[in-house]
């Protein structure tokens, strides 16, 4: 079982290490030897961070070093199309640099550092890590010897471009990060775009002065608040996943082919052009595997195969006094930590909700709902509580504070047994939550 | 001096400066994420109080308008290479160079050049020849598109001043700059266009002005008194009575009230009072235009009636008429038609506008010179000591690198 969970991620590490071999071909011993002490150190580290902070600071340093060295092939995807539509390519100071042994030792240890501490996070938080994280470590070590025996028999015509070499790397390290809920980027990407979409048409329709919606006509407005939809933030997140990769791609396949005019025989310039384009198709297979990782990262990162705990909404009643009573403890157990969701409705109206002890052992009422998204509700995963909306995930300690994507807090007093919510409350609070997030996301400027 | 304002030139000319421009803003919209979900306008804020940005942003403007004379001088200078004036710089301009041993033109060249469809011209010791169009043209309007699309957003952001005003018919109307007119007129209409379907104008006769009415309607906006005109929202404006049993003195007041699209309520207090009155308009019979009561000017409120939190009842009373019941009394003596409308001080919304102009009209000349003919040229220069070939393509290079080696074997098959 815990095979089947790592599989993945030691996938991803000996391919990345292949590639690396490939990219650093002079300089090979560095690359395994520094790249798997990177894999053990990774792994170290993130141990010690988790049982030292617990909460999201692990989760959050990694997040932030795959979010970097994403930012990191925009600006190398950018360079690359930019060289390559240049009249005059000339090799950058930074290329000579890439034949050292100093930057292979650091890509290799930067790599193998993410994919040890991104392999062990699938294992932290389970019942007796230990013997799984030393078998994860063995298992890194020794698949790194077999990965350097494999790259021995590749076909020396297959090269590696720096940039086809970056995409895939920063492409594996995303994959593997993908299948781990609180490490995933491409969910919380799409929901920046959204927003991000949203705030940019406003401010241009503004900034040009298009008129209200009260003006123009429902068809032409039905395509302006497909902008405000969620389906712009996937898209654009789809985009913005895939551009840099695309545009690697780009850069390797209109590279100006070698100047042959000045040789006299046909043959011979033919001979040379085959060659230079032989050599162009293979430095494409790079960045063509980085776009299917890419996109199996987004496909899983869309559709993970964790299951949200997801309970059907109670109906509950309200007293002559208004007030909604549920016990702590009887047929439901509302301390258990799991998310229980209730149903309350009053004269045409209802209101969706969900009681939940968070990690500090305190009871929170809640709205299925946020104040951003539309009211798709909530499911609850290891540690954290998801938007079935954005996606977003709220880590529980977080959950009962208002703002952002959180379940929107309902005032509640605890008398006796039970919790108690007053009804009136709860019905307006979510009739102003749902009809501010409705008329948001269909349209209102 | 002359070497600085080269090297100078150089750096803000160079292709390189808007994609890093851009992505230094997009680093600071990443980072501003982090701590508020108003992302945008914060870095907008931000780009208006600081000169920094301001000037980091300039370099886009500036840079688009160094390569236009770049660009421009650089068409100059390669239309004076093909016809043979010039032989400076030459070489940088083509992307390819070939120097033979060879130094006469071989005599069937030409009709070689016309099979592939290429125009050849003889001047002097030079042979020119092109086919297809060039993309001068629209490369300037590309880089004319893109000065104004980031002048425009340079000006919006650091100089754009919005105050918003009530528009009431037959009421005076002031602009930020001091302008005044008198608002003779309101219309609201249907239209039939592709993207309106209404029209709204607001006649307005300038002070002291000889030039008659000015009509102001959605879009494009006009100016008056410096600002953009830009109406926003519909709404009526008040003129009411009203009076309790236990206030017999009464209450009168003018009042706006932003009522539209029917439906909407909007309140208003009766001060010192415990009385609060809810206006809306109804929502008129299925079929019946929404806005006929603003369209026609005859208004029927509906109203509700609130003591503290409690509804005495809710009613309707028409512009104009009066409701009476148990000794309350709420008088609408007048009612006008009123636009809340935004006075917008931008001079960057006119580059804008030109900036979408110039880029619909580079896309339409784009394509097709792109894909169906796109320039390539042969340059041919004769010396004593030999021949400099020159070849460049701005599209469709494969064809013509084909092109390209026939000539040279040509005249390397002549020299032997």
């Amino acid at each position: 079982m815990v095979a089947m969970k790592l599989f993945p991620h030691v996938l991803s590490w000996c391919l990345i290490l292949l590639i690396l071999l490939r990219g650093f071909s002079g300089r090979r011993l560095i690359v395994v030897s520094v790249g798997t002490a990177g894999f053990v150190l990774g792994v170290a580290g993130a141990v010690f961070l988790y049982n030292s902070f617990p909460g999201n600071l692990l989760f959050g340093i990694i997040k932030s070093v795959l979010g970097v060295s994403f930012a990191l092939l925009w600006g190398v995807s950018v360079a690359a199309v930019y060289r390559c539509t240049a009249r005059n390519e000339t090799l950058l100071r930074g290329e000579r640099f890439n034949k050292t042994s100093l930057p292979a030792g650091v890509v290799a240890a930067v790599a193998g550092m993410v994919a040890g501490a991104e392999s062990v996070c699938k294992l932290l938080g389970g019942n007796d890590t230990t013997v799984a994280t030393v078998l994860l470590v063995v298992a890194a070590g020794v698949m790194a010897l077999v990965v350097r025996t494999v790259e021995k028999w590749l076909t020396a015509s297959f090269t590696v471009s720096p940039s086809g070499m970056l995409s895939s790397v920063v492409a594996l390290l995303l994959f593997s990060a993908s299948s781990i809920l609180r490490l995933d980027l491409f969910s919380p990407l799409s929901m920046k775009v959204m927003k991000g979409v949203h705030d940019f048409v406003h401010q241009s329709m503004e900034s040009i002065l298009i008129p209200d919606h009260l003006f123009v006509k429902p068809i032409v407005w039905k395509y302006i608040g497909f902008l405000f939809g969620k389906e712009v933030g996937f898209w654009g997140g789809i985009v913005i996943w895939f551009t840099p990769v695309l545009l690697i791609a780009l850069a390797v396949g209109s590279r100006r082919l070698p100047s042959v005019a000045h040789i006299r025989l046909g043959a011979q310039r033919r001979t040379l052009l085959a060659g230079a384009l032989r050599n162009q198709r293979l430095l494409l297979v790079l960045p063509l595997f980085s776009l299917v990782i890419f996109a199996a990262a987004a496909y899983q990162s869309s559709f993970p195969s964790v299951e949200y705990w997801d309970p059907k909404p109670l109906p509950v009643t309200a007293s002559q006094s208004g007030e909604i009573l549920i016990p702590k403890k009887g047929e439901i157990d509302l301390e258990d930590g799991k998310l229980h969701k209730y149903l309350f409705k009053q004269g045409g109206r209802e209101a969706r909700f969900f009681v939940l002890r968070n990690q500090e052992g305190q009871l929170t009422v809640d709205l299925d709902a946020c104040a951003i998204c539309k009211p798709d509700g909530y499911g609850q995963a290891e540690g954290s509580v998801i938007c079935y909306y954005c996606k977003t995930l709220i880590p529980l300690e977080t959950v009962g504070k208002p703002g952002g994507c959180n379940p929107v807090p309902v005032a509640f007093t605890v008398k006796g047994d039970s919790v108690v919510i007053d009804g009136m409350t709860l019905i307006n609070s979510w009739g102003a939550t749902v009809q501010a997030t409705t008329r948001v996301k269909e349209g209102g400027k | 001096m002359k070497r600085l304002f080269r090297v100078l030139f150089a750096a803000a000319s160079s292709r390189a400066v808007p994609p890093v421009v851009i992505g230094l803003f997009f680093l600071f919209y990443i980072g501003i994420a982090f701590f508020t979900d108003e992302t945008l306008i914060t870095l907008m804020a931000f780009t208006r109080k600081s000169m920094i940005l301001a000037a980091l942003l300039a370099l886009i403007p500036l840079n688009r308008a160094l390569r236009l004379v770049g660009e421009t001088v650089r068409f100059r200078k390669m239309r004076r290479a093909m016809s043979g004036k010039t032989k400076e710089g030459v070489s940088e301009m083509f992307d390819e160079v070939v120097e033979l041993s060879a130094s006469a033109a071989h005599a069937d060249m030409e009709n070689r050049f016309a099979a592939a469809g290429y125009k050849m011209v003889r001047s002097g010791n030079v042979i020119a020849a092109w086919r297809g169009i060039s993309n001068f043209p629209v490369r300037l309007l590309f880089l004319s598109g893109t000065f104004c699309l980031f002048t425009g957003i340079l000006v919006t952001t650091t100089s754009r001043n919005a105050y918003r005003q009530m528009v009431v018919e037959g009421e005076p109307l002031k602009a930020p700059d001091g302008s005044n007119g008198l608002v003779e007129r309101i219309t609201l209409a249907n239209a039939n266009g592709p993207i309106l379907k209404k029209t709204l104008t607001m006649e307005v006769t300038p002070t002291g002005s000889t030039s008659g009415k000015r009509r102001f309607g959605i879009y494009p906006p006009s100016r008056f008194g410096g600002a953009f005109v830009y109406p926003r929202y519909l709404g009526l404006a008040l003129h009411l009575r009203f009076t309790a049993p236990d206030m017999p003195a009464g209450y009168e007041t003018h009042n706006s009230l932003n009522v539209y699209p029917p439906g909407k309520e909007e309140n208003v207090v009766i001060p010192g009072s415990p009385y609060r009155i809810v206006f809306s308009i109804p929502e008129p019979e299925n079929g019946i235009e929404r806005y006929i009561s603003y369209m026609s000017g005859v208004v029927t409120l509906r109203f509700k009636l609130l003591k503290e939190k409690e509804v005495l009842f809710a009613e309707t009373v028409s512009g104009g008429g009066s409701f009476v019941r148990d000794g309350f009394r709420l008088e609408i003596p007048d009612v006008r038609r009123l636009v809340v409308t935004d006075f917008i001080e931008d001079n960057g919304v006119l580059f804008i506008w030109w900036a979408a102009i110039f880029f619909c009209a580079a896309g339409v000349l784009w394509v097709p010179i792109r894909l169906l003919f796109p320039r390539r040229g042969i340059l041919f220069r004769f010396d004593q000591d030999g021949t400099t070939v020159y070849s460049f393509a701005e599209g469709g290079a494969r064809k013509h690198a084909g092109v390209f080696h026939e000539m040279l074997d040509m005249i390397d098959v002549k020299e032997r």
